[in-house]
């Protein structure tokens, strides 16, 4: 579906992407990574929007650059808003698919489907300029699905969204992708996006560090030294006891010495004795914090993975 | 394979959408202020005989200043305020997006600016009585046509490549080009919108002893040349902005 050959995009001296090498089959994925990660380069690098550097980019076979007639196989729902206000999410959403060259009352039909399908009917005639952040998200999504496109590409599209919102906008993607079509979801958000795949793109610094299923990831991470927080303040009184064990890789003292930031290449070894250390000593730790809870020492731990350094 | 009635539809939303207080405020002060201007000078009995100062002022304030005005205002920023708004990536990710959105943008202008040229010319013909007449209004209204048509196609090219100080850049080449080089007595000021506009009005109202006393204002060309290479002017720089947009690359929305 998707095929990116050694692709690099430069912003000036900024690298967006770096040296990007991809090969999706049709399916769901995910693609996570912190802000400013690269996300957006590669959703407009896969879209067209923007010319690779260098490498190439195919979509279904194709050069989007090149061949804009790609675009009414690919849906995008952006993360940016939508600022029409005068306008309905009727007349936004049918102009939009009219955009493709579809006939006007053909356009009419599917915005009305794709409006019903997000739970838009009701209010689709309303100016856009009263909706909700959470209706306009709906409205959005509901341009990205009009044309009925084989590639749905959605870049943070729980945004704005309440509980309920959320629910059916999952509901929704489940469906998309068990009806065979694919997606591609962009978030910084994990549990985002497990909720609606199991395969997932890891970017950071404009490069693709890992890419699998959740447990490949997490079969890279447990190879990986990944960082452990210790906050209270006998944290420091702690060094003595892991200086000395071979597990440690380092150890670093922050936050006026509140935060013992120490790396592990075995964490299972700490979480085991912790508890015992604390008890003997007397010690008040308050906080304990993996990186499991922290997206960006995951990405760190990765990109230590992906230069060799582990 | 171009698509009238799809330009036709991004037309329609772009009219429907740009129907606010704020932009029929300011049509209607463009429309209304040569009409207060003219009917000053009527009230303080300015003579209408000979009317080439009344029509020569006339072109000025409307092929001239509504149309160049209306324009920098509509025409100029239609590509960079989607892209500030950060809509452009919804339009740009349509097959025929670009292109057509770029069409219709232009053809709107056009139409918000040359309605306020008609209505404006009309108000003030009427208000100078017999002695403007029907030849003035007519030529008037065709010189209003030919301005907004070139200098819309203009100022959406200078918008579609300095989409982030459109206004700066499309005032300054305004006045430096089409009010400064357009009256120097040179080859260069024949490439400007404002010189083929002026030998135009001259021709037309065979004002021969205007065009005799400044040549290098008013031309000696024939009519059919002026038309030509406006045609020309106009089609050169609306396919090189269709171009543009066609091929450039545009700032989507803040990295992720």
């Amino acid at each position: 579906m998707i095929r990116l050959n050694h692709v690099s995009k430069m912003y000036g001296e900024v690298i967006g992407v770096n040296d990007l090498t991809i090969d999706l089959p049709d399916g769901a994925f995910g693609v996570v990574g912190p802000n400013g990660s690269g996300k957006t380069t590669l959703i407009n690098l896969m879209t067209g929007q923007l010319r690779p550097t260098l490498g190439q980019v195919e979509v279904f076979g194709s050069d989007p650059w090149r061949h804009r007639r790609l675009l009414r196989r690919i849906g995008l729902c952006p993360a940016t808003d939508v600022l029409y206000p005068n306008v309905t999410a009727r007349q936004w959403v049918t102009y939009q698919v009219r955009l493709h060259g579809i006939e006007q009352r053909q356009c009419r039909e599917l915005a009305l489907e794709s409006l019903e399908l997000v739970g838009m009917t009701a209010n689709m005639d309303r100016p856009m300029g009263t909706y909700s952040l959470g209706m306009r998200q709906r409205t959005k999504i509901a341009q990205a699905i009009a044309h009925r496109p084989d590639l749905l590409i959605l870049h943070e599209p729980y945004n704005g969204l309440d509980p309920v919102g959320r629910y059916q906008m999952t509901e929704l993607l489940k469906t998309w992708a068990t009806d065979g079509k694919s997606l591609l979801f962009a978030s910084h958000v994990l549990h985002e996006i497990e909720a609606i795949t199991s395969s997932f793109l890891l970017i950071f610094g404009g490069r693709l560090l890992a890419s699998g299923t959740a447990s490949e990831i997490e079969q890279i991470l447990a190879d990986t030294p990944q960082e452990v927080s210790l906050f209270g303040p006998d944290a420091p009184a702690l060094i003595h006891r892991l200086a000395d064990q071979s597990w440690v890789e380092s150890l670093q003292l922050l936050d006026d010495r509140k935060e013992l930031r120490v790396s592990l290449r075995d964490p299972v070894a700490l979480y085991s004795r912790l508890a015992e250390w604390v008890n003997e000593d007397g010690l008040r730790i308050e906080r304990f914090q993996t990186a499991d809870g922290n997206l960006t020492a995951v990405f760190e731990s990765l990109l230590r993975h992906h230069r060799g350094e582990t | 394979m171009m698509n009238p009635m799809l330009t036709l539809d991004v037309v329609k939303f772009e009219l429907a959408r740009s129907m606010t207080f704020g932009r029929t405020a300011i049509w209607f002060v463009l429309a209304l202020f040569p009409v207060i201007l003219i009917s000053v000078l009527r009230l303080n009995d300015v003579p209408l005989d000979p009317v080439e100062p009344w029509g020569i002022m006339l072109y000025f304030l409307v092929p001239e200043v509504i149309s160049l005005l209306g324009l920098l205002l509509w025409a100029t920023p239609a590509i960079s305020t989607e892209i500030e708004g950060q809509t452009w990536i919804y339009l740009a990710m349509r097959q025929s997006g670009r292109t057509y959105v770029l069409l219709g943008k232009y053809i709107t202008a056009v139409l918000w600016t040359l309605s306020a040229a008609i209505l404006s010319t009309t108000a003030c013909i009427v208000v100078m009585g017999p002695a403007g007449g029907f030849r003035l209004w007519a030529v008037m209204c065709a010189l209003s046509v030919l301005s907004c048509f070139a200098h819309a196609s203009l100022y959406v090219l200078i918008g579609s490549i300095f989409f982030r100080r459109t206004m700066v850049t499309a005032v300054f080449y305004t006045i430096a080009i089409e009010y400064g080089l357009s009256f120097v007595p040179a080859v260069a000021n024949k490439l400007t919108i404002n010189y083929r506009l002026r030998g135009l009005l001259s021709n037309w109202m065979d004002w021969e002893q205007a065009r005799s006393a400044a040549e290098n204002v008013f031309g000696s060309e024939p009519s059919w040349v002026h038309l030509v290479v406006l045609a020309i002017m106009t089609m050169v720089l609306l396919g090189a902005a269709i171009i543009r947009i066609g091929r450039g690359e545009f700032p989507t929305q803040q990295e992720g």
